[in-house]
């Protein structure tokens, strides 16, 4: 009570070099998993990738701008070949890295969100409101969203109109980020909501509520902070599937040709008949890069969980 | 088994059944447009007025839409089909549901029995050469979708090596000597679809029992069990294996979305005429009572499944009966 | 202890019942009898009905015309043969018809086949368009009611008579299939669409269906009662791919099919390089166009989003814009020809090509546009006379991936015009919905522009083709431009009526070239069929028309009866029905009667009809049993899954 409240600087340089030390130390933690840094690498590639496609290939190929004859194997001038209409491969694969990487980034973004606050909500308030919310959950759990997302595609399309922008982006894209937030959200609600409650038992929450902070406070200032660390391993694990829940979405057909994702690519390369006619490069690479980052993404979660839960360190 | 255990879960059920038939019923008028759109162009529009009154669109929706919705759900009556003409939306699943199930069911359980035994065997040896490359490619095929996996098999073993056909369920108009011949051409159409759906649920079987066993052998009465002199086989499965056998809901209902997914893309792939293909129909020719009854017949299977899961833990596990 | 092994036991057990139950159901499938020759047919399009008053795709067409006779047959050179009639003669008035049915012809149940059933068809059609009902969707109705038919009456079971509101031949090309009135005379006018006509069909055609698994397959068996031909083939299977065509083809490369129709260009090419496939590109009855919105008034809160679209100058111009050479080798890869009327180059006795055809020059398209009256501004926009810069939506449905395409030359192609393209793929039924006027729908808003899309007609007749650019369309929504243009509905009305074909080309001729300079379309291309077929199993494959069109899925099953086994030993060949020589001529015809093939003796069906889903009770207790058996895999699922399972996450709350 007295040496604290004096010096009221040092409180919060402590807590910020506490914060560096534990930043570093985590770091290093990570770093020693090989699986780790795999995962991160990949990640980074796909990410510069998707930042500047422009840049590295040229602009989107289309109908018009095709550089090539129809389903060219892989020579010298197009690494990866061409698809039925003449574009170069590479180019649609690299492009439809931005596509694919921006939904799953939107759609993810959308769950968490959902799922952070129904279970930030449900883990600390409890009771009457805690047992509807769950209830809520449970439900979507049970519910085959695959099925439900294609459903809910057409009905979200008409809503929004078919016409529309949305944050620069096309309306069917816009419709596939939606459905896979709406439908995906439950199980990250789960897990942050037990995480929450066990926070809620912890000391210096009940000295907060001693001291007279409103709930919303609490759950801003100390909940929150400490779920931090799962949320952020649940994102990106949220990722990987939102990523691939879109290419199995675009390869059904829910795709958008004037904008292709990696899903839409192997939707054209399927409906084209690449597999029969021996075209192999049409849907290799947008396959290859679909494994890869869910792969990397998977890796990097899993490292994540393992690296900020607690429990993880006592067996070592 | 505690009859109150039993009751709140059936319950339970019962509830969840409900709100999805309420939002099966939302859905559906939800859904654009009315359902004249889906047949040919130029409909005349007496012809579209027929309709509109048979499918009972040009009533109001509360009460009379509803009421009459929940009634022929509960009766078993899902609608008709709006790209059949005239056959019921439960002819159609019904016709359409066994290859799915066995295609299902039988990559399900040789997808479970490899895949535990391949998760806890590499959990078990954890750390060596064979931890490291079964590991490493159960995650690679956790990480791909079911139809590259499908494609891959397609392209390698059926169009490049012409072993298996390349899709449909039996060869039409083909003339069988004798039941096992035809019981032959039925599995080698099966083979890859069926080897492709194995593959996927095995990466994910593979997984969770690996990093259970890891889990679980961390824990101390292990160590006590060991430091008692017992083998390490004694040891495995009588005190490592038994304990894993314990619920984490969280987890199995992620698994679940994405293998129906999968299941539906694998079909597609080969032409496996069963729900997944349905599906895929239905959406292109915006065909929303079967859309809807396959989504109805899933949630329902799925509500239902966990229930009996939940029973089986209640004579499994006595510490579950609550 | 000995919970463990009697748990795995009863796994085990539970495992072994599982596989047994799921595996039953390949006992139910339909057994063979030995060794039937069947002709094995893959095709894209998937049938909605098997209904014949419901059919309006191709392959619906070729169900009903295997089932069915038509009164009067089509020969390959697309001349009146044989069919549920065996001769006819025409008045000296040209107002009266009269067909001879053949004696003792029979239906495929046994029951006897006469011009009752006949007149019965023909009236039942009539009446029921008198009294405003659609039969079903109203497609083959309608060859009936537009043949120009007064009345139909059959004097006695073996002759027919037909009196006509004019001179007409058009009674001798109704693509329409004549039913037995045993079996359908109870059906009410108003739901006929609804019967399913569930397999094994009756009828007096070549085959009969006797097994429909809807979104697979169709069987066909060979009617023992057939007077025609006895064609090869004792069954006859077409299998559906929809969104599967590359399953398709493959099913063809390894001997699955014995024919297969529309492959894609790439894998055509490939197919025709095989050895014992004969493939054929002929010209189609369809094309593919860009579309404007010409509706010619104003609606309020709705229609194009600018005038220009109404003016025929405007959409004159934006012709020299678009490279349909381009489109027809970058988007079809050759298959199929430029675009130019609305009677593609099929219908050889009615197409005419335009006079001084459009050019591709963007700088000419630019100059017609400045002298019709929209010019750029200084943004380099192409403004219309209201002084707005034109923005236009462009519309395509999105189940044809070669509509995108198309959607991204013709974009860029205006974009050098300084008009600036939206494009958007949406679903059919939206697309439909949007395309209609206030005639039709008082709510309709018609808010749309351009749009790609694509007609495909009848194999016999332009007509359906001619009726988009009519008036009368706006209000039954049978068209998609919404234009309206008097002199086009009178001269429809002249070539409708015209007595002889010569007379029926030159009203048309005059249409054709009205479209065409008034463009509410742009025909993009002419499509192409694109046939396979192997030539070691059947042989003697004719074409319809001789030497450019393609065996199957034309008009009539005369084909199907034609075909011979390519392995057996050399017989006599069965004739081929001559056509008659006689050309369309003005003034009564007579047909030379044909020469009877062999008489058909009675055969053993080759396959045994599987039951049809009769009744929804028993789809119901299948789809039970069915769910039964899902939910236990499921669970065995998920208890495994549970059983794999630690303690790994946070320990679950129990509820």
């Amino acid at each position: 009570m007295t040496a604290a409240s004096v010096s009221s600087a040092d409180p919060r340089r402590q807590r910020f070099r506490l914060r560096i030390r534990s930043a570093r130390d985590f770091a290093g933690r990570f770093a020693r998993r090989p699986d780790a840094v795999i995962g991160l690498a990949i990640l980074v590639v796909f990410c510069i990738l998707a930042l500047i496609p422009s840049l590295l290939v040229g602009p989107l190929e289309t109908a018009t701008t095709a550089s090539g004859s129809a389903l060219q194997a892989p020579d010298a001038i197009h690494v990866l070949g061409t698809d039925d209409l003449g574009r170069d491969i590479l180019n649609l694969t690299i492009h439809g890295t931005r596509i694919s990487m921006m939904i799953g980034l939107l759609a993810t973004l959308v769950t968490i969100v959902i799922g952070t606050s129904f279970g930030i909500i449900a883990g600390y308030v409890g009771g009457a409101v805690d047992a509807i919310l769950m209830r809520i959950t449970d439900f979507f759990l049970v519910l085959p969203t695959f099925v439900l997302a294609l459903i809910l595609a057409p009905i979200v399309l008409d809503l929004i109109g078919s016409d529309a922008l949305v944050f620069g982006i096309r309306a069917n894209l816009f419709v596939t980020v939606i459905v896979i937030g709406v439908t995906s959200w439950a199980s990250t609600a789960r897990i942050i909501r037990s995480q929450a409650l066990s926070v809620r038992e912890r000391m210096f929450v009940d000295r907060a509520r001693v001291i007279g902070g409103s709930r919303l406070h609490i759950m801003r200032r100390h909940i929150l902070p400490n779920v931090v660390n799962l949320i952020v391993a649940n994102t990106v694990l949220t990722f990987a599937g939102a990523v691939l829940t879109e290419t199995t979405l675009a390869f059904v057909g829910l795709g958008d040709p004037f904008d292709p994702s990696w899903g839409q690519i192997l939707n054209a390369a399927e409906s084209r008949g690449a597999p029969g006619l021996g075209a192999w490069w049409f849907f290799a690479p947008p396959a290859a890069c679909v494994v890869f980052v869910v792969l990397a993404f998977t890796l990097v979660g899993g490292a994540l969980d393992d690296v900020l839960n607690p429990r993880a360190r006592l067996r070592r | 088994m505690g009859g109150r255990y039993l009751a709140r879960k059936l319950l339970q059920a019962i509830i969840t059944i409900a709100f999805i038939i309420l939002l099966n019923f939302l859905l559906f008028r939800l859904m654009p447009g009315s359902p004249d759109r889906v047949l040919a162009r130029n409909l005349p529009l007496d012809v579209r007025q027929v309709l509109l009154e048979r499918w009972g669109l040009d009533r109001p929706v509360f009460p009379d839409q509803f009421v009459a919705y929940v009634g022929a759900t509960l009766q078993g009556d899902l609608g008709e089909s709006f790209k059949f003409q005239g056959v019921s939306v439960t002819d159609v699943l019904a016709e359409r549901i066994w290859p799915t199930l066995v295609l299902f069911g039988l990559g399900e359980m040789i997808a479970i029995v490899i895949g535990l035994a391949l998760g806890a065997y590499s959990g078990w040896k954890r750390g060596g050469p064979v931890d490291y490359v079964g590991n490493g490619i159960s995650l690679v095929l956790y990480s791909m979708p079911y139809f590259v996996i499908g494609m891959i098999l397609l392209i390698v073993f059926s169009g490049g090596l012409g072993w298996f056909p390349t899709s449909g369920m039996l060869e039409m108009g083909a003339t069988y000597g004798s039941f096992v011949d035809q019981l032959l051409d039925f599995l080698s159409h099966l083979a890859l679809p069926l080897t492709t759906v194995a593959i996927g649920l095995i990466g994910q079987y593979s997984i969770l029992m690996r990093a259970s066993i890891i889990e679980t052998l961390g824990e101390d009465y292990i160590t006590t069990a060991r430091a008692k002199g017992l083998t390490e086989g004694y040891v495995l499965r009588r005190h490592a294996l038994p304990n894993a056998m314990l619920p984490a809901v969280t987890l199995v209902a992620i698994n679940l979305g994405y293998v129906i997914a999968g299941a539906i893309t694998v079909e597609l792939v080969f032409g496996w005429p069963g729900l997944g293909t349905l599906t895929v129909e239905a959406l292109n020719s915006r065909d929303y009572p079967v859309l809807q009854g396959v989504f109805l017949l899933l949630s329902i299977s799925v509500v239902l499944a966990n229930l009996a899961a939940d029973l089986v833990y209640g004579l499994l596990d006595p510490r579950v009966r609550t | 202890m000995r919970t463990p092994v009697r748990h795995r036991f009863v796994r085990l057990l539970a495992a072994l019942g599982l596989t047994g139950v799921l595996l039953l159901p390949t006992l139910a499938l339909p057994a063979r009898a030995a060794n039937p020759l069947v002709l094995r047919v893959g095709t894209l399009q998937s049938p909605d009905s098997i209904n014949p008053w419901n059919a309006s795709l191709v392959v619906e067409y070729e169900i009903f015309q295997l089932n069915y006779d038509l009164l009067v047959g089509f020969g390959d050179d697309l001349q009146p043969t044989p069919g549920f009639a065996e001769s006819w003669t025409q008045s000296s008035d040209g107002l009266t018809w009269t067909f001879k049915i053949r004696d003792g012809m029979k239906w495929s149940d046994g029951q006897p086949a006469t011009s009752e059933d006949a007149r019965w068809t023909i009236a039942f059609a009539l009446n029921s368009k008198k009294a405003g009902t659609t039969l079903g969707l109203g497609y083959i109705q309608d060859y009936f009611v537009d043949a120009g038919i007064d009345s139909v009456v059959a004097p006695d079971p073996q002759t027919l008579t037909i009196h006509t509101k004019y001179p007409t031949e058009r009674v001798l090309s109704m693509d329409a299939p004549i039913l037995p009135k045993h079996v359908w005379e109870k059906k009410s006018a108003a739901t006929v669409g609804d019967f399913t006509n569930p397999a094994p069909i009756v009828g007096t055609g070549p085959y009969q269906a006797v097994e429909w698994k809807t979104g697979q397959y169709i069987r066909f068996a060979r009617n023992p009662n057939y007077w025609g031909n006895r064609g090869a083939a004792d069954e006859v299977d077409i299998r559906f791919f929809p969104d599967a065509q590359d399953t398709m083809v493959q099913a063809f490369k390894r001997g699955e099919l014995d024919y297969i129709r529309n492959p894609s260009a790439q894998q055509f090419d490939q197919l025709k390089a095989l050895p014992g496939v004969t493939a054929v590109e002929a010209p189609a009855t369809g094309f593919t166009e860009l579309g404007f919105n010409t509706y010619a008034k104003d609606i309020p809160g709705g229609g194009a989003s600018t005038k220009a679209l109404r003016d025929p100058a405007f959409r004159d111009a934006l012709g020299y814009a678009i490279d349909k050479q381009a489109i027809l080798d970058k988007v079809y890869h050759g298959k199929g020809t430029v675009g130019t009327t609305m009677v593609p180059p099929y219908y050889v006795q009615y197409h005419v090509d335009p006079t001084s055809p459009r050019t591709f020059d963007i700088n000419l398209a630019g100059q017609k546009l400045e002298a019709a009256g929209y010019v750029l501004n200084g943004n380099g926009q192409r403004l219309d006379k209201d002084g707005k810069p034109l923005n236009l939506r462009l519309y395509f449905p999105n189940d044809e991936p070669s509509y995108a395409t198309d959607a991204q030359f013709i974009a860029d192609w205006f974009s050098k015009l300084g008009i600036k393209i939206k494009s958007q793929g949406m679903d059919t039924g939206a697309l439909t919905d949007i395309q209609t006027a206030p005639e039709y729908d008082p709510k309709a808003k018609a808010n749309y522009d351009l749009y790609i899309w694509g007609w495909a007609g009848d194999n016999n007749d332009p007509n359906t083709l001619l009726k988009i650019f009519l008036t009368s369309s706006i209000a039954s929504a049978g068209t998609d431009s919404l234009y309206s243009n008097p002199q086009y509905d009178s001269l429809f009305k002249q070539q409708n009526e015209a007595p002889t074909a010569d007379a029926r080309k030159a009203s048309m001729a005059e249409m054709q070239q009205l479209i065409y300079d008034q463009a509410p379309y742009h025909i993009l291309v002419n499509d192409s069929e694109l046939h396979v077929w192997r030539t070691d199993k059947f042989a003697n494959w004719q074409q319809m028309p001789p030497g450019t069109g393609t065996p199957l899925f034309v008009m009539g099953a005369l084909n199907y009866t034609l075909l011979t086994d390519a392995t057996a030993a050399p017989t006599p060949a069965a004739p081929a029905t001559p056509a008659a020589s006689a050309a369309a001529s003005a003034g009564p015809a007579t047909v030379a009667p044909v020469t009877t093939p062999t008489p058909v003796t009675t055969p053993t069906p080759a396959a045994t009809p599987a039951p049809a889903p009769a009744d929804s009770s028993s789809g119901g207790t299948l789809l039970l049993l069915g769910a039964i058996v899902l939910v236990a895999i499921i669970a065995v699922g998920l208890v495994a899954w549970r059983g794999a399972a630690s303690r790994r996450r946070k320990k679950e709350d129990e509820e």
